[in-house]
């Protein structure tokens, strides 16, 4: 209870609330910025918190993705140009919202919504990560390498249309998480000789590279020539009506609401979902269950409460597995994985009995920045509106400077800035290609764990092959990973199969028309 | 150049990285076996295996397909930007190298000019550049971006963090 007590006044410091309510503030106006989403804000802004308190730094780290997560929602209503894949359900009903001048009306319910998302989700994750976490304190190295290796195969499928090419893409992450210093011989491994690769690739520039400076590379592809730069400015009408949202408005989708979040927490707490799925299978069941379906796609605020409800209740459920197992489920947690690491802790159930005070500072600043958001969401909204008519020429600049410093920033050391633009030139290429970064990245981040655990079982179980039949629960789940890569290709085969057929039908049909 | 033929040049090229780490760099880059525990050279080796298995598989597979004259959906065949629906949020598509070499040249001249004429001239000329690139002809916006930007960042780094600014400090 003491742990607990001083855990919470921790986070409401005067150092700590600062930074959480920087972190919330920074993360809308750069979601609402469109291209720019939460994993890559983390990563532009992990290097800073270098210098902050653990708890602050967290903190300010998952105000910033909390923020991001509604800011997306801010260019996805006024612009129809979702930032993140998450946003695009939101822009269906939001936008023609928009076009009737409701665009503010829009924006406070998806705010209200992200923000009671938000807030079931942080309750869940608060309720069941530290019991879950007791549970899993009983799992062992064998466990823990095997749940591993489920996570890797989970995730090999995220980010790439081919399972083949996400294990390749993770096989890749691995090997470079190797590079460093070997645990057991503490020599050095795959460093070609190169002294600043003996501490091992930092996570810093990579991520920086990998998330942020690839996806402006592409951006700018996209933009350069084509004079988008400049974006149209909102018209907002001045209708009370139309600006804001009456009691009524909002608990007529309670339901959708609940619903939407209790999809997120489900979809977030699984490892290699996220937040996409949770908003199409919120928005989908919202219009399946409606009594007014025609409406969706037409300005409906019901399809706006269900898609940013539950792509907000991700954030926090997302962090289930990271509290309990040390496994991210999804970018954002991974990113935040790093954080951790870089403040000297290791995710995973001991966090709860190493840094019990910690955990519930993280507690308290989960719940904080849901408040904060909330409020500065409210004051704030049209001055955020205004983030989304940046002129791209100023932006991107800004954005590639702010990449080559933050990678600067890490070590001091300009070798950094170098390995950034190489992983800016692998993700351009990986993007392009469809390698799964976001693969890449889990097994850059989980490489390290994945062979301490393992060399810890060869050790204790002295070179018995057959150690893992000795304990259930890690058989249990190399059989579920095997099961998972045989279904995930069996999959994979039936479709391709079946697109083939479709393929071969459309081809006999157009040449008997002609 | 067609997406599946770019595809098996990229497994191909996987392959081959593949038995170079095998057969050169990780027997040569890796600390030998010190008789307990696991070879250090054991979990590269896997991650190594893995993406050596996947490619040679997804090049077989296309291989058959190919040889079986199956006829391949489009997706698998075109580019995103070639087909009618656009390809919603993949990312997929043809390789502008003359873009990226000319975003990725300044940046590279950045990190070797900074050693030489420091932080402040080489990241206003950084920025100068960028923008230009970029398509932007304001000059008096350029300058003012890559002034403020450049001091704005260099007062966050050397007195918010304490951390010296790249390069020599010429104006110090």
């Amino acid at each position: 209870m003491e742990m607990i007590i001083a855990g919470l006044m921790d986070s409401i410091s005067i150092y700590s609330l600062m930074f959480l309510l920087l972190g919330v503030t920074i993360g809308v106006m750069i979601g609402a910025i469109p291209g720019i989403n939460g994993p890559m804000a983390i990563a532009l802004f992990i290097p800073i918190t270098y210098y902050m308190t653990p708890l602050a730094a967290i903190g300010f780290l998952v105000g910033l993705n909390k923020g991001a997560f509604f800011g997306g929602a801010v260019s996805a209503v006024l612009l129809r140009t979702p930032g993140t894949p998450e946003a695009a359900a939101t822009a269906w009903d939001g936008y023609p919202l928009t076009q009737q001048g409701k665009g503010e009306k829009a924006l406070r319910m998806a705010l209200y919504s992200s923000v009671a998302g938000d807030f079931i989700s942080t309750v869940v994750l608060i309720l069941i990560a530290a019991p879950l976490a007791a549970v899993a304190l009983f799992m062992g190295p064998s466990e823990i390498f095997a749940l591993i290796s489920l996570a890797l195969t989970v995730i090999a499928g995220i980010g790439t249309s081919s399972i083949s090419r996400g294990l390749m893409a993770a096989g890749f992450g691995i090997l470079l998480g190797l590079i460093g210093t070997e645990p057991v011989t503490a020599l050095p491994r795959l460093t070609f000789d190169v002294y600043q690769f003996g501490s091992g690739l930092s996570l810093i520039p990579v991520a920086i590279g990998l998330l942020a400076f690839s996806e402006i590379l592409l951006q700018l592809e996209k933009l350069v020539g084509k004079g988008a730069g400049e974006h149209a400015t909102t018209e907002f009408s001045s209708k009370l009506a139309d600006r804001f949202l009456s009691f009524k408005e909002f608990f007529a989708n309670t339901k959708t609401l609940l619903r939407g979040s209790l999809i997120g927490i489900g979809v977030g707490a699984m490892p290699g979902l996220g937040a996409p799925v949770a908003s199409f299978m919120s928005y989908d069941q919202a219009m399946k269950r409606s009594k007014h379906k025609e409406e969706f796609g037409k300005g409906r605020l019901e399809g706006i409460a269900a898609s940013e409800s539950a792509n907000s209740s991700v954030v926090a459920s997302s962090l289930i597995p990271l509290f309990v197992l040390g496994i991210p489920g999804n970018l954002a947690a991974a990113m935040l994985m790093g954080a951790f690491m870089i403040h000297g802790m290791q995710p995973g159930p001991l966090l709860f009995k190493e840094n019990a005070q910690l955990m519930y500072g993280i507690y308290g600043s989960l719940i904080l920045a849901s408040l904060f958001l909330l409020v500065i969401g409210r004051f704030g909204l049209r001055f955020f509106c205004k983030a989304v008519n940046i002129p791209a020429l100023i932006l991107y600049p800004i954005v590639i400077f702010t990449c080559i410093m933050g990678a600067y920033l890490g070590k001091s050391s300009m070798f950094d800035v170098g390995i950034m633009l190489a992983f800016g030139f692998i993700g351009y290429f990986m993007r392009k290609f469809d390698y799964s970064y976001v693969a890449f990245l889990i097994g850059f981040i989980l490489a390290p764990e994945w062979e301490r655990a393992l060399q810890q079982v060869v050790i204790i179980s002295e070179h018995d092959t057959f150690m893992f039949f000795q304990r259930p629960v890690a058989m249990g789940l190399m059989v579920l990973t095997l099961f998972v890569i045989a279904r995930t290709f069996w999959g994979s085969i039936c479709m391709r199969r079946r697109k083939r057929v479709e393929a071969a039908a459309a081809a006999a049909g157009q040449h008997k028309a002609d | 150049m067609t997406r599946i033929t770019r595809d098996m040049i990229a497994y191909l090229l996987i392959i081959v990285f593949s038995i170079v780490l095998f057969t050169w760099a990780i027997p040569t880059y890796t600390p030998a076996y010190p008789g307990y525990g696991a070879s250090p050279a054991l979990v590269p080796n896997v991650a190594v295996g893995v993406m050596m298995f996947m490619a040679i598989l997804s090049l077989v597979t296309v291989a058959i397909a190919l040889y079986t004259k199956k006829t391949l959906p489009k997706e698998e065949t075109e580019f995103p930007e070639d087909l009618e629906d656009g390809g919603g949020f993949t990312q997929i598509g043809r390789v502008n190298l003359y873009h990226l070499a000319r975003i990725m040249i300044p940046c590279v001249l950045l990190v070797v000019a900074i050693e030489y004429i420091g932080y402040m001239l080489a990241s206003f000329a950084f920025l100068m550049v960028l923008q230009y690139i970029i398509g932007s002809r304001k000059w008096l916006q350029s300058i003012v971006v890559s002034i403020t930007l450049t001091a704005v960042l260099y007062i966050i780094m050397r007195y918010g963090f304490g951390v010296p600014v790249p390069g020599p400090q010429i104006f110090e």
